[in-house]
C-alpha cells in the first residue's frame, strides 16, 4: 500500500526488529513530509534509537519492512543506500575532530578545494562560502574545541549538508542538541529554520519537549516499539505530549520543592578560579539550591571547583564548621560532601566496572586487620542501597556502561547516599536522561532533601530548575548576577537574569 | 521510596529487551557461557598442549626433570610479572622493571662478593635501593607528570649504565655458598623458588584482588579522574604502585643471582617481553579485561610449557621468541574481537 505522494519526503512502512526473541519495533510506520522539521520522542527502550539505527543501516530490520523516499524504493539497513540516497546524519557526539577548524572538518566530510595544492586561503573561502548559504558565519579558522558548543554543532550540520538541501535530503538530528545547554540551542534552531526555508526535511530526535515546541511542526511519539502518535504540534499542550510519551497522565511531573529551614550545611564563600570571580553560595539542610547560567557563565565549573576536582585560586569551603581543604576531593567526601559530574560515563563513574564496584569506591567495605574484601559481603553491601534508589537492574553484578542514562544516576546517586554524604552538589543530573527517568531522578532529589540533605543543582534547564529548586543562583560572566525565589523564580526571569543586562534576546548565530 | 517503583511506565524497560525478565536472563546467561569460555580457555589450551607434547615426545617431555625445569625457569619471570602488575593495574606502564633486575641481580652479587656483605643485609640493601627506583620512577610520573612510558624507558636507560658501571664488564661470583644453597632444596620436589613466585603471586593476589587498596589501584587504572572525583588519591596510588613494582623486581633479582651464582651486566632485558607478555595474556584469562595474577601465572606456565615441548622436540633457540610474540598477539587478538561481539548486538 505504498502510496506515492510528492509531499512524502521519508516514508517507512512495517518497520520492525526483534532483539534475541524480544520485540524492539513492531510495525512502525513514520511518514515524513517534504520540507517539515519531524520530531521524534520517546524515552528509553521505545525504539527510539533503534529506528534511528536502522535508518542509518546500523541494524537490519526484520523482514517486511518497506520505505520510500520521494516514492522512490529505498533499502534499509544499508549504511552506503542511506548515505545515496541523501539521508545524513548528526549525533549526539557529532563526529567532528575537536583540534580541527571548521575549514578541515568540512573538507573531511567532502573533499578540499585543491587536488594537488592546497591553498589555505581558497579552502578557508570555500568553507566560508558553505557556512553562508545557510546564514552562518562563524571564524572559520578556529579550532572547533574553542567554539562554543552551539557553533560545533553547527559546523557538524553544515558538514552533514554537503549534497546541499532541496534535492531530497533528510536531514536525522539525532540528540544532536543533547550536550548543548538550553539558551544555545536557540542558535542551532537558527540553521534548522534556514535548513527547512530551503526546502530540507528534518527528523528531529530529543528529549526536550520544549523544543519540541519551538522548532517541530509535526510530532511522533513511540512508546514499547509502537507509534502511538502523531500530531501537528499546534493542536498539542506539554503535558498532552508527557502523556503521550509516558502513556499515562502525570498528576504532577515535578515533586513538589520541599520546605526547608534547616541549619547552613554548605558555604562557599568567595570562591576565585579561572571563570569563576568572587562567588558566594550558601546552602542549608533541605534545601535544594539550583544553579544557572549560560554556557561561559562559569555554572558548569561551579560545583566542581567547590568539591576540590577543579583548583581554585581563592575563597574557603565549610561544611557545617568544618573548613574543607582546597582542591582535595577526598577531603571534600570525608566533610560529607558529594559530587556528580554532568559527565556521568567519563567522569561519574568508572564505566567498565560493576555497579558493585562503583558504589563502594569511596568507602570500600573490608574486614579484620587484615582489610580483607570479600566479593560477597560486598554485594550484600550494595544491593540496599541500589534498591533504595530503585535501580533497574538492581543487580550489583551489572556493568555501570550498560545502564540507562537514568539508572546511572540512580547509581552515583546510591553511592553518595551510602558513603552518608549530607551535600550533594550535582552538575546536570538529568542531562540525556528520559521523561520517566527524570521524575525519579527529582523524586531521589526530593526524598534526600526532606532527610535534611542540602542539594545544590547546576543545571542549563530553566524549566527544570524553576520547578525543583527552592531557589536559584544565576550567574553570568563569572559573577553572581542574581538570586531568585519564590514567585520570582519563573524561567522568563531566569533566562533574562543569565543574558546580558539589556540585551533581551539570545545573541544570533554567528553574532 | 516506593513510589519510585512505580514510576516509570509498566509496559516500559530497558532497549531492546522490553521486560526484565527471562529475555534479559538468557541474554546474560549467553554472555556468560561465553565469558566463561575464554576465561577459562587458557587451562584448555594448556591440556591441549601437554597432551600433543606427550603423544609426540612421550620420553622427553613426560620426564620429571622436565615439570621441573618449567616450573623453576619461569620462577624469576613470574615474579617481574607479579611486580609489573602493580604499575600495570595504576594504568601505568614500568618498562625499567627488567633493568631494575638486572641491576639489582649485579648489586647484590657486588655486595656479597666484592664488599663481603652478608647475604641478608645484601639483599635487604638491595631491595631498598628497587624500592628507592620505584620511588623515583613514581615521583617523576605522578609527582611531574611525564607519562610513565617515556619516564622509565628513560629510567631503563639509566640504570643499564648503572649495571655495566658496577659489573665492569666482568662476571661478579661465584656467590657465597650459602646464599646459593637458599635455593637448592626441593619440598615435595618442587624448586623451592617456585614455592617463592607462588608465594608472592599469593600475596598480590591478596593485596591487589581483595582489600581496598588493591581495588583504589584498579580504580586509579580503569579511570583515573573519576577515581579522583570518588575520593581516590590517584598520586598516591601510581607512586606506591611503582615502589611496589621495583621493590618485587629487585626481589627477583636477588634471586635471579643466587639460582645462577654469578652475574653479568646483561641479565635484565631479556625479562621484559616475557613478564608483559603474561600480563596482558594474563587479562584475557579469570578475571576478563582487567590484569590479575591468576591469569597471568596460567599465561606463563601455559607459554612454557609450549616453548619446553618446542624446544624437546628439536625446536630452535629462536623458537622461544617467535612463540611468545605470536601467542600475545593472537590472544589479545581473540579477546578483543570478543569483547567486540559481545558489545556490539542490541548496544543502544
Amino acid at each position: 500500500m505504498s502510496v506515492v505522494d510528492d509531499n512524502n519526503a521519508l516514508v517507512l512502512e512495517d518497520v520492525s526488529k526483534v532483539f534475541q526473541g524480544q520485540p524492539a519495533l513492531r510495525g512502525v510506520d513514520l511518514t515524513l513530509r517534504s520540507g517539515e522539521v519531524h520530531a521524534l520522542l520517546g524515552h528509553n527502550g521505545s525504539g527510539k534509537s533503534t529506528l534511528i539505527k536502522i535508518l542509518a543501516g546500523y541494524h537490519q530490520p526484520e523482514p517486511g519492512a518497506r520505505a520510500t523516499l520521494h516514492g522512490k524504493p529505498l533499502s534499509l539497513g544499508s549504511a552506503e543506500a542511506a548515505h545515496a540516497a541523501g539521508i545524513t546524519f548528526v549525533h549526539q557526539d557529532l563526529g567532528v575532530i575537536d583540534e580541527l577548524d571548521a575549514v578541515d572538518n568540512l573538507a573531511l566530510g567532502a573533499r578540499y578545494q585543491g587536488r594537488w595544492w592546497l591553498s589555505d586561503r581558497r579552502e578557508r573561502r570555500a568553507a566560508r562560502e558553505r557556512l553562508a548559504e545557510y546564514g552562518v558565519d562563524l571564524d572559520v579558522s578556529t579550532p572547533l574545541r574553542d567554539l562554543s558548543p552551539a557553533r560545533r554543532t553547527i559546523v557538524a550540520v553544515v558538514r552533514a549538508l554537503q549534497h546541499g538541501v532541496g534535492r531530497g535530503s533528510v536531514l536525522v538530528l539525532d540528540e544532536s542538541t543533547a550536550a548543548l545547554p538550553a539558551a544555545e540551542v536557540s542558535h542551532l534552531f537558527e540553521l534548522v529554520r534556514e535548513v527547512r526555508r530551503q526546502g530540507g526535511t528534518i527528523l528531529y530526535v530529543t528529549h526536550r519537549l520544549s523544543e519540541v515546541f519551538e522548532i517541530a511542526d509535526r510530532v511522533s511519539v513511540l512508546r514499547d516499539g509502537r507509534r502511538v502518535a502523531t500530531r501537528d504540534v499546534a493542536s498539542l499542550t506539554h503535558d498532552g505530549l508527557v502523556e503521550l510519551i509516558v502513556g499515562r497522565s502525570l498528576s504532577a511531573f515535578y515533586p513538589d520543592p520541599p520546605a526547608h529551614g534547616g541549619d547552613v550545611v554548605l558555604e562557599a564563600l568567595d570562591i576565585r578560579a579561572p571563570g569563576l570571580d568572587a562567588v558566594t553560595l550558601r546552602v542549608c539542610g533541605g534545601e535544594i539550591v539550583g544553579v544557572a547560567g549560560l554556557v561561559g557563565s562559569g555554572h558548569e565549573q561551579l560545583l566542581a571547583t567547590i568539591f576540590g576536582g577543579r583548583e581554585r585560586s581563592s575563597g574557603t569551603v565549610a561544611v557545617g564548621t568544618d573548613v574543607v581543604r582546597p582542591g582535595d576531593p577526598r577531603a571534600a567526601i570525608e566533610a560529607g560532601v558529594a559530587y556528580a559530574s554532568a559527565d556521568r560515563r567519563r567522569l561519574g563513574a568508572t564505566a567498565t566496572w560493576t555497579l558493585r564496584e562503583n558504589v563502594t569506591l569511596p568507602a570500600i567495605p573490608s574486614r579484620g586487620p587484615a582489610r580483607w574484601l570479600a566479593p560477597r559481603a560486598e554485594r550484600a553491601d550494595v544491593v540496599p542501597w541500589l534498591e533504595r534508589l530503585d535501580v533497574q537492574p538492581a543487580s550489583p553484578e551489572h556493568l555501570f556502561a550498560d545502564l540507562s542514562g537514568g539508572n546511572q544516576q540512580k547509581v552515583v546517586l546510591a553511592r553518595w547516599l551510602r558513603r552518608g554524604a549530607r551535600v550533594f552538589l550535582l552538575d546536570e543530573p538529568t542531562a540525556g536522561i528520559d521523561v520517566a527517568s527524570k521524575r525519579a531522578v527529582y523524586e531521589a532529589l526530593s526524598t534526600l532533601a526532606a532527610s535534611g540533605a542540602g542539594i545544590v543543582l547546576s543545571s542549563s534547564d530553566a524549566e527544570e530548575l524553576c520547578a525543583v529548586c527552592d531557589r536559584v543562583l544565576v550567574l553570568r560572566d563569572g559573577r553572581v548576577a542574581g538570586e531568585l525565589a519564590g514567585d520570582e523564580l519563573t524561567t522568563e526571569r531566569l533566562l533574562t537574569m543569565s543574558m546580558r543586562a539589556g540585551d533581551g534576546v539570545p545573541t544570533p548565530v554567528g553574532a | 521510596m516506593t513510589e519510585l517503583t512505580s514510576s516509570p511506565a509498566p509496559t516500559t524497560g530497558p532497549e531492546p529487551p522490553a521486560q526484565p525478565g527471562a529475555v534479559a536472563l538468557s541474554r546474560r546467561a549467553g554472555l556468560v557461557a561465553r565469558a566463561v569460555g575464554l576465561r577459562y580457555s587458557g587451562f584448555a589450551l594448556w591440556a591441549l598442549f601437554i597432551i600433543i607434547f606427550a603423544l609426540w615426545i612421550p620420553d622427553t617431555f613426560l620426564a620429571t626433570s622436565t615439570a621441573k625445569s618449567i616450573a623453576g625457569d619461569q620462577a624469576i619471570t613470574v615474579m617481574l610479572a607479579l611486580g609489573a602488575l602493580f604499575t600495570l593495574s595504576a594504568g601505568q606502564y614500568d618498562l625499567s622493571c627488567a633493568q631494575n633486575l638486572g641491576l639489582s641481580a649485579v648489586v647484590s652479587s657486588s655486595l656479597m662478593v666484592n664488599s663481603h656483605v652478608a647475604p641478608l643485609p645484601a639483599v635487604l640493601l638491595t631491595l631498598a635501593l628497587g624500592a628507592g627506583i620505584g620511588a623515583a620512577n613514581g615521583l617523576i610520573v605522578a609527582v611531574v607528570g611525564v607519562n610513565s612510558f617515556i619516564a622509565t624507558l628513560g629510567m631503563s636507560s639509566i640504570l643499564l649504565a648503572l649495571t655495566e658501571q658496577i659489573s665492569n664488564d666482568q662476571f661478579i661470583g661465584p656467590l657465597p655458598a650459602s646464599f646459593q644453597a637458599t635455593l637448592s632444596h626441593e619440598p615435595l620436589g618442587v624448586p623451592v623458588i617456585t614455592v617463592y613466585a607462588v608465594l608472592l603471586g599469593a600475596i598480590v593476589w591478596y593485596v591487589l584482588e581483595h582489600t581496598p587498596v588493591g581495588r583504589r589501584v584498579y580504580a586509579t587504572g580503569a579511570n583515573a579522574d573519576a577515581a579522583r572525583l570518588a575520593g581516590v588519591r590517584t598520586g598516591r596510588n601510581v607512586f606506591w604502585s611503582f615502589v611496589a613494582t621495583g621493590t618485587i623486581a629487585a626481589l627477583a633479582g636477588t634471586l635471579l643471582a643466587a639460582r645462577i651464582g654469578q652475574t653479568s651486566s646483561g641479565l635484565g632485558p631479556p625479562y621484559l617481553l616475557p613478564a608483559f607478555a603474561a600480563c596482558f595474556l594474563g587479562t584475557t584469562q579469570i578475571k576478563l579485561g582487567r590484569f590479575n595474577v591468576w591469569g597471568t601465572l596460567l599465561a606463563i606456565y601455559l607459554l612454557a610449557t609450549g616453548v619446553k615441548g618446542l624446544q624437546l622436540a628439536g625446536g630452535s633457540i629462536w623458537i622461544t621468541d617467535l612463540f611468545n610474540g605470536v601467542a600475545l598477539i593472537g590472544a589479545v587478538s581473540v579477546a578483543v574481537i570478543a569483547q567486540r561481539r559481545r558489545q556490539a548486538p542490541g548496544s543502544s
